[in-house]
């Protein structure tokens, strides 16, 4: 599974890096290996589609950024999570907490049945 | 919200930074990568190989993030206004065609949208104008009137101390008064209102005040004057101290109160308000009649105004007024004035008046220039559809030259969408800078028509100005905007729709027939239009040459006008009467007079004296038909050289004990049919006593021109001046022995010497005066002609372009045609049929569409019918010939194609 770009679902990025800065801020670096780990590696996000969504997301007033230093003290851009930011994560947490136990019911997972 | 606008101003003007910014990042992401894998012990070269071969083209990447960013689409605006200026950069005489054209397009129609805007849909500068209306009496008053939109006194007051639907209401009447400055006299025009008149209106007064209930509630008791804003800057140099000082006007004092706020000049725009008077001091102002204060109801001579209540329309309070007005009849019927002249079927008549509001903006001005300004701008609207019809043309011809262009693109990657766009921004850069050229040829264009049309002292005063303001932009912008989608989009279209691999494909020169019937069928509109254009031309030149040609009905090659009024400068009647004997006198006198004539009403200056006369067969009859009067002094016939067909002039002597009048052969005809009417007998009706017909006819003379030109001879009657005692002023008509021209200064000098107290007015020859007086004719005629020379050259350009181009196309067939053995007159006649076709179907529909639309133009015809044949015959040959005769030069060009070069050419 790990290395293959799954499809994700629309939207799906978007929490993802939600709840990758929910914690702590990070560069773009940084949140595709969180990303990563969060999901146990079924989720390997490539620069073609982190950095483009880390920019409409800022632009939408998700994120804010500033310049910081990284581990090897390479100068990065570092993303926050903004208020307007928390308050999305927090819907979209409860939506896709809807939506995957509905799906579980629908798909009898649990069940064996496979 | 916020971090969206900070993005899209970011995009916008930091755009370097950010793009910088973005490298970095990726650069640290890239180098972030790399620093895990050799932390996980790989060799730093292989490290870096895989980290960006992850990261996976860094160029992609920042293309994907700024194709995200806010007012991306602004950006490739940006580039396809770079890339159209190019194109057209590229090829500068299809661009200049193309912009020059459009900018004489839109530069006509923002011209005359300017005026009829100004002139014809402005309304008053007051506050909320829509709620104003003018309240009239239709039907016939049955006694006399000041014009068509007034009433009494009287009634004014009924109306509006009793109706419910007016927040306010006033009334008006515009005078001619004098004032003295140094030793000259001058004339200017006057307001005079009731007292809620400014109130109302919602105009306020910059300095001072305006004119109070107190002003206006005692006849004669306040001499104060409110000065409008202009000629407070003119006459008083924008004096601060002006209020409180006091000047004459018709020679009483009067104490300036304030004045009005600037920028307007009474309720009419055609005659601007000098001064605003209370109208309690008629008398003082116009010192020959008193409607005020002998309260006559057959007199109507104010013009009422009301504002309606919010919320009511005109509909409504027309019919609440209505039974207001109905009671007001009720009781007038009764009354001697009326019953005295009235029978019993014209009391029926007059119950059946009624109430009309008409929109408080109207004026005579507006009514009459309304259809000639809404006319004008048709025509050349038409003209810029012939020329958008031209450009589209152009722009089909050129996109098919650029099928290659496009064939690269769209293979490329280019969505059509964006080709669509590309070509409108083109077409729109053109037509912007077209709109730009144009606004200043309109400015030009308005400030030339409005110096020939207005006398040269009357350009600055009148409220119309040739400097566009917000609306004419507003007009322009949107006419730019109309015309690139009607030129632009059609072709744009097309263009979108190339194939790909034919286009790219090696044609070996043919070229592709793209839009050849789409070119077509707009030839076809061209010719329609431009036929519909001719044909209006001729009706609007021959109607001006019919006017020209009936002239008044007398000679007027040596006749010189002018006009005084000397009971305004404080002359008194039996005064006046005696100035007048002496000046015909003293001009008598004058070297180089022929003879002198004086007439208490000028002719053909749109003015008429009308009242209903009564004889022994006849009597009563409404004002359309009352006939025409005037009075005038013994040589006034023989001095403008209307013949005598009966009986005699006047003489001095012709003063009492009877009442003399010559009358002309239409008032003969009309009164007296089948009789002598020399001898007979008639009477004026007069609401203030009864009248007995003793007015005996000596002469009959020649019918001629009373009101204007246009007018069908009307039954006219004349007394001797010398008759009658309440002379206020009069006309001079002076025949002069050499040019007339020659002898105006003289002739202003010697009455300047004669008496500087009394302003002369309307100093002219008459030969000017009625050229004057076809100033509208003159234009709608000059104009639609230009218009239509211009439509016309248009759709020919237009045929030979998509002639010529067929004829190209078909190089190859026509070749062969000729190397199997046609003859060359086979080949014209092959061209020229298409010709012919295009020709002919253009221009029956152009018939059609004349004879559609002819009653809209009737009423602005003299001599002619709005359908007449022969002009649209006319319109159609020369159009035929033009259009032919463009048409033959490709036909010709084809027959003289060599067939061993066509065939080479594949």
């Amino acid at each position: 599974m790990a290395g293959a770009e799954s499809d994700l679902l629309q939207g799906t990025l978007d929490v993802l890096i939600l709840k990758a800065l929910a914690l702590q801020e990070l560069h773009g670096m940084g949140v595709s290996r969180r990303i990563g780990q969060m999901t146990n590696g079924a989720f390997d996000v490539k620069a073609g589609s982190l950095f483009p969504a880390l920019h409409r997301m800022e632009q939408a007033g998700w994120l804010t950024s500033s310049w910081g230093h990284a581990e090897t003290n390479r100068r990065a851009k570092f993303y926050a999570l903004t208020k307007a930011g928390r308050k999305h994560l927090r819907t979209e947490t409860n939506r896709w907490a809807r939506i995957s136990l509905a799906m579980g019911a629908a798909l009898g997972v649990g069940q064996e049945a496979l | 919200m916020i971090s969206r606008l900070r993005a899209f101003w970011n995009n916008l003007f930091r755009r370097k930074q950010l793009d910088r910014d973005l490298d970095e990042e990726l650069q640290a992401y890239v180098e972030l990568v790399a620093a895990e894998k050799l932390r996980s012990g790989m060799d730093p070269e292989e490290a870096h190989r895989q980290a960006r071969r992850q990261t996976g083209g860094i160029d992609q990447v920042v293309q994907n993030v700024r194709d995200l960013r806010t007012g991306v689409g602004l950006d490739r605006l940006a580039q396809d206004v770079k890339f159209g200026l190019r194109t057209l950069a590229k090829n500068p005489t299809f661009s200049l065609v193309a912009a020059g054209t459009l900018a004489l397009g839109i530069g006509a129609n923002t011209a005359m949208f300017s005026l009829l805007d100004q002139v014809v849909l402005k309304l008053l500068p007051v506050s909320h104008p829509e709620q104003l209306v003018i309240v009239r009496e239709t039907g016939n008053h049955f006694g006399n009137s000041y014009g068509p939109n007034t009433i009494s006194w009287p009634m004014f007051e009924d109306l509006r101390d009793n109706n419910q639907v007016f927040s306010g209401m006033f009334c008006r009447f515009p005078a001619s008064v004098a004032i003295g400055y140094g030793d000259r006299a001058g004339q200017i025009s006057a307001e005079l209102v009731s007292s809620a008149y400014f109130q109302t209106l919602g105009v306020r007064a910059i300095l001072g005040r305006t004119i109070s209930h107190d002003d206006d509630s005692v006849p004669d008791s306040k001499p104060v004057v409110v000065l409008s804003y202009s000629f407070w800057q003119s006459y008083f140099g924008a004096d601060p101290h002006v209020v409180g000082r006091t000047f004459a006007i018709n020679g009483h004092p009067m104490t300036v109160i304030g004045v009005a706020q600037p920028g307007f000049d009474g309720v009419e725009m055609g005659n601007p308000a000098k001064v605003f008077v209370p109208i309690m001091m008629k008398t003082e102002m116009t010192p020959h009649s008193d409607g005020l204060k002998d309260r006559r109801r057959r007199l109507s001579w104010v013009t009422a105004y009301g504002r309606l209540k919010p919320g009511l329309t005109a509909e409504q309070a027309q019919a609440s007024l209505q039974p207001l007005l109905h009671g007001i009849l009720e009781i007038e019927a009764q009354q001697p004035e009326f019953t005295r002249s009235a029978t019993s079927a014209d009391r029926q008549v007059f119950l059946r008046n009624r109430i009309q509001l008409l929109s408080g903006s109207d004026n005579g001005l507006r009514e009459d220039m309304r259809t000639p300004l809404w006319l004008l701008l048709a025509l050349t609207g038409a003209v810029l559809l012939l020329a958008c019809a031209n450009l589209a043309n152009l722009f089909l011809a050129r996109a098919t030259a650029r099928e290659r262009e496009f064939a690269v693109r769209l293979a490329i990657g280019a969505g059509r969408a964006r080709i669509v766009r590309q070509l409108l921004v083109e077409s729109l850069l053109l037509s912007g800078g077209g709109t730009l050229v144009g606004l200043a040829l309109a400015f030009v264009a308005d400030r030339t028509l409005l110096r020939i049309y207005l006398p040269a002292d009357a350009v600055n005063e009148f409220a119309v100005s040739p400097i566009p303001d917000v609306r004419v932009l507003a007009f322009a912008v949107g006419v730019m905007l109309l015309t690139s989608v009607v030129f632009g989009l059609l072709p744009a279209v097309r263009s979108s729709r190339t194939e790909i691999t034919p286009s790219l494909g090696d044609r070996s020169g043919a070229l592709s027939a793209g839009g050849t019937s789409l070119r077509r069928i707009l030839v076809g509109i061209q010719m329609s239009l431009s036929l519909l254009l001719l044909f209006a031309a001729g009706l609007f030149v021959r109607t001006l040459r019919n006017l020209e040609n009936v002239g008044p009905g007398f000679p007027t090659g040596h006749l010189l006008t002018f006009t005084t009024t000397p009971t305004l400068s404080g002359y008194s009647y039996d005064e006046t009467k005696s100035w007048y004997e002496r000046l015909s006198v003293n001009l008598q006198a004058m070297p180089g007079v022929e003879s002198v004539a004086l007439s208490t009403m000028p002719i053909l200056r749109g003015f008429a004296w009308q009242n209903a006369i009564l004889g022994k067969s006849f009597e009563g009859m409404p004002i359309e038909q009352q006939p025409c009067l005037s009075q005038v002094s013994p040589d006034y016939f023989t001095t403008l050289g209307i013949p005598l067909i009966a009986g005699r002039a006047f003489t001095p002597r012709d003063v009492a004990p009877t009442d003399y009048a010559v009358v002309n052969e239409s008032f003969a005809r009309e009164y007296f049919p089948r009789r002598n009417p020399v001898g007979q007998r008639f009477g004026l009706v007069d609401d203030m006593r009864t009248v007995t017909p003793n007015t005996e006819i000596i002469g009959v003379i020649a019918d001629t021109k009373y009101r204007d030109l246009r007018e069908t001879p009307h039954a006219q009657a004349y007394f001797p001046y010398l008759a009658i005692s309440n002379i206020r002023g009069m006309t001079a008509y002076v025949r002069t022995k050499g040019d007339p021209r020659e002898f105006e200064n003289a002739l202003r000098e010697r009455m300047r010497q004669f008496d500087p107290h009394v302003p002369v007015v309307d100093l002219q020859t008459v030969t000017e005066q009625i050229g004057f007086s076809l100033r509208t004719e003159r234009l709608v005629a000059s104009l639609s002609a230009v218009f239509g020379g211009v439509a016309t050259l248009l759709a020919v350009i237009g045929l030979y372009g998509v002639m010529a181009y067929a004829v190209l196309r078909r190089t190859r067939e026509i070749g062969i045609r000729i190397a199997l053995g046609a003859l060359r007159s086979n080949v014209v006649a092959m061209i020229m049929r298409e010709v012919l076709l295009l020709i002919g179907c253009g221009s029956a529909a152009g018939v059609v569409l004349a004879l559609a639309l002819a009653s809209l133009i009737r009423s602005q015809l003299y001599g002619l019918n709005a359908r007449d044949p022969s002009t649209l015959i006319g319109a159609a040959i020369v159009l035929a010939l033009a259009a032919g005769l463009a048409g033959l030069i490709p036909a010709l060009r084809a027959s003289s194609v060599d067939p061993t070069t066509a065939l080479r050419q594949e």
